[in-house]
């Protein structure tokens, strides 16, 4: 596509090299481009400096750290106040026991059922029974709540990550609206027979 | 190629081997452009506020009860012209920013440049509305130059810093309606009434992306189209000798020869001379500031403001328009335009074959769109008497209506149990739900894993989604052995 009538440029307007027979025209770049590459060097010398080597910075292990904490923190914000007397108060609060009710039904019906009797009432079941005074894994409204969002190694599945603590408070306060504060608490070995 | 020059306004001469607005010192020689008036140059500006128009008046048309074009990353539900797009289709975006990308391709195989020219936001935005303004308020390119070389009385003070408001007030002008089709007008509204702290971070957007606009389109300009730009630099893998350019005809206007009046009154045209009387126009109005004379080069954007500059000056001659032309290399050359070649062929197959796929991929989104996932833990429990996998599914309602939606199994082995799946789960407009669903297989009828598919239909059976799953459990041989091993040998 060269215009014939274009003549050859001056040989002091290229550089010395050649690659492959293409030569280079030796001509200054853009005085924006040359000045944001220098301050693109300028920049990553000073947050090398900032980050990595004065450590006035934070580096990514601290970063992590922090956020994983401040995360941590949240958590326990709202967990932290969580006791056994604060969650039988929740179990007589219509509201937290209804908000309660209507996550066990779409969530915990599938294997503790409707009646909450689990494998007591139908050995197809898969959960246990959350009525009356055996428990597994412990009674006490506490543990309750450590069942839920951590699961069992036997297949409760860990409810934390899912449903989140509030939800999961409900659901507690809703089972243990079934129950008589100061009631015994058994531990049981296993749900049903057969189980070795 | 001139060092700094003694009059900083005057122009550098265009040449083949330098960028008219890089100085050989590395600075900037800020273009005046002439205007330009003709039949391209009314044409681009409809086109131009056409696609402003559009630009604009998108987030404020409602179809199917959303702006025409509102990308809510926020609650990552993208709609478009009254179809909705969920995260989950975000797979689809593969075939948009290819298929676009082809369609391009294969445009510029035909037509050439004329993306640049016509639609491209940088020249529509630059020619139609900064430049504008800048005319209108600082006067044509001859008055422009004047002023930039002039002391800075207060007249000019005035003149220019109603310039730069006006520049600034656009770019804010632009900028928050780009915001609008990410938050929607309402929305846009209320940020912009609220305090710039309760929404830092549009607020810093705003300010960052006016200030990239006005930057752009007060000083950057045309370095964007001939440094910055992509497009422009694939420009010479895209296009052929038969596409379409835009081209001075060599064969026609040269040689050059000044314009002789005596000549044309007699009613013929000197042999001698080319219709081209070096008048300088097509350089004069030319963004870019070069010499399509010289031939097709990398800064031309096909602007067609060098067409309608020839075309008047031909036309006060009296002689035939067309001496600068969209024309193929080849036309230009006296030669036919191939306009169905192996390029171009391969390129329509392709794009047909890229729609079609494009067109199934669309045809396949659904109202809902359905996850299945593993529950976190073991794969499988085994309790003594039945071997249980746990799952999760997610159902995602893509509609701002309610909707029920059934879950079933489909291609089950006999005796195997699902719990979790009786009822329709409810879900609200644009909601999600996750529900667990456990399949249970009793010890007696495990055979070892098996395949099955989730099924998750509407109530009314409009659609349906599925989803395939493996069971998964012990060895059903090892089972036999520990059966027998504890119950004896004859217990089934």
């Amino acid at each position: 596509m060269s215009d014939p009538a274009h003549l050859a440029p001056p040989e002091d307007a290229f550089r010395p090299h050649a690659y492959d027979g293409i030569r280079e025209y030796d001509k200054r770049l853009p005085n924006w481009w040359l000045w944001t590459l220098y301050l693109t060097i300028i920049f990553s010398v000073v947050y090398w400096f900032y980050y990595f080597t004065t450590g006035v910075g934070p580096d990514d292990r601290t970063t992590i750290n922090r956020e994983m904490q401040r995360i941590e923190d949240a958590k326990l914000a709202s967990v932290g106040s969580l006791n056994d007397e604060v969650l039988w108060k929740m179990s007589r609060n219509p509201v937290s026991v209804d908000a309660g009710k209507a996550t066990f039904t779409t969530t915990c019906v599938i294997c503790h059922l409707a009646s909450l009797r689990g494998k007591a009432e139908s050995p197809a079941a898969v959960g246990a029974s959350l009525i009356g005074t055996k428990w597994i894994y412990g009674g006490r409204p506490v543990e309750l709540v450590g069942v839920v969002s951590k699961g069992t190694l036997r297949g409760m599945p860990a409810w934390g990550p899912v449903l989140g603590t509030r939800r999961i408070t409900e659901v507690v306060a809703y089972v243990l609206s079934h129950h008589e504060p100061g009631e015994p608490v058994e531990i049981v070995a296993s749900p049903a027979p057969g189980v070795k | 190629m001139s060092s700094a020059s003694v009059r900083p306004s005057a122009s550098p001469a265009p040449s083949l081997d330098s960028v008219t607005t890089i100085r050989s010192d590395g600075s900037r020689f800020f273009l005046h452009p002439a205007d330009s008036a003709g039949r391209f140059t009314l044409l681009r500006r409809v086109t131009g506020w056409g696609l402003i128009v559009f630009y604009l008046s998108l987030p404020w048309i409602k179809i199917g009860g959303f702006p025409a074009v509102f990308l809510d990353a926020a609650s990552r539900r993208f709609h478009f012209f009254g179809w909705t797009a969920a995260a989950q289709d975000m797979w689809l975006l593969f075939f948009v920013l290819s298929g676009t990308g082809f369609l391009l391709f294969f445009l510029t195989a035909l037509l050439g440049r004329v993306w640049c020219g016509w639609a491209c936001p940088q020249t529509v935005f630059l020619e139609q509305v900064y430049r504008r303004l800048e005319r209108w308020i600082e006067g044509d390119a001859m008055a422009r130059r004047k002023l930039d070389a002039a002391r800075w009385t207060a007249a000019k003070v005035v003149r220019r810093g109603a310039k730069h408001a006006g520049f600034a007030v656009l770019s804010l002008v632009i900028t928050h309606l780009f915001l609008a089709y990410f938050v929607s007008v309402p929305a846009l509204w209320s940020m912009m009434r609220a305090a710039p702290g309760e929404h830092g971070g549009a607020f810093l957007f705003v300010f960052v992306f006016a200030g990239i606009l006005y930057f752009n389109f007060a000083w950057f300009r045309e370095q964007l189209c001939i440094v910055l730009c992509p497009y422009g630099r694939l420009q010479s893998v895209l296009i052929d000798d038969d596409s379409l350019v835009i081209g001075y005809d060599t064969r026609r206007g040269e040689p050059r020869g000044k314009y002789r009046r005596e000549v044309t009154r007699a009613g013929s045209r000197d042999a001698t001379v080319g219709d081209c009387v070096d008048c300088h126009r097509c350089v004069a109005v030319c963004p870019t500031g070069i010499d399509i004379r010289q031939g097709l080069q990398i800064e031309c954007i096909g602007c067609t403001a060098c067409i309608d500059a020839c075309d008047e000056i031909m036309a006060r001659l009296k002689r035939p328009a067309g001496l600068i032309r969209y024309d193929s290399l080849n036309g230009l050359g006296g030669r036919p335009t191939r306009w169905v070649r192996p390029r171009t062929i391969a390129y329509a197959v392709l794009l047909l074959i890229g729609g079609s796929a494009a067109a199934w991929a669309v045809s396949t989104v659904r109202p809902a769109a359905v996850g299945l996932t593993r529950m976190v833990g073991s794969a499988y429990f085994f309790d003594g008497a039945t071997v249980r996998n746990q799952f999760f599914v997610r159902l995602v309602n893509k509609q701002d209506t309610p909707q029920q939606l059934l879950v079933q199994l489909r291609d089950v082995p006999a005796g195997v149990v699902a719990a979790g799946l009786d009822a329709p789960v409810a879900l609200a407009g644009m909601g999600e739900e996750v529900r667990p669903l456990v399949v249970v297989v009793p010890r007696s009828r495990y055979a070892g894993a098996f395949h099955f598919t989730v099924v998750v239909r509407d109530e009314a059976g409009t659609f349906e989604l599925t989803r395939d799953a493996e069971f998964l459990g012990p060895d059903p041989g090892l089972l036999r052995e520990d059966e027998e091993a504890h119950e004896g040998p004859n217990r089934k």
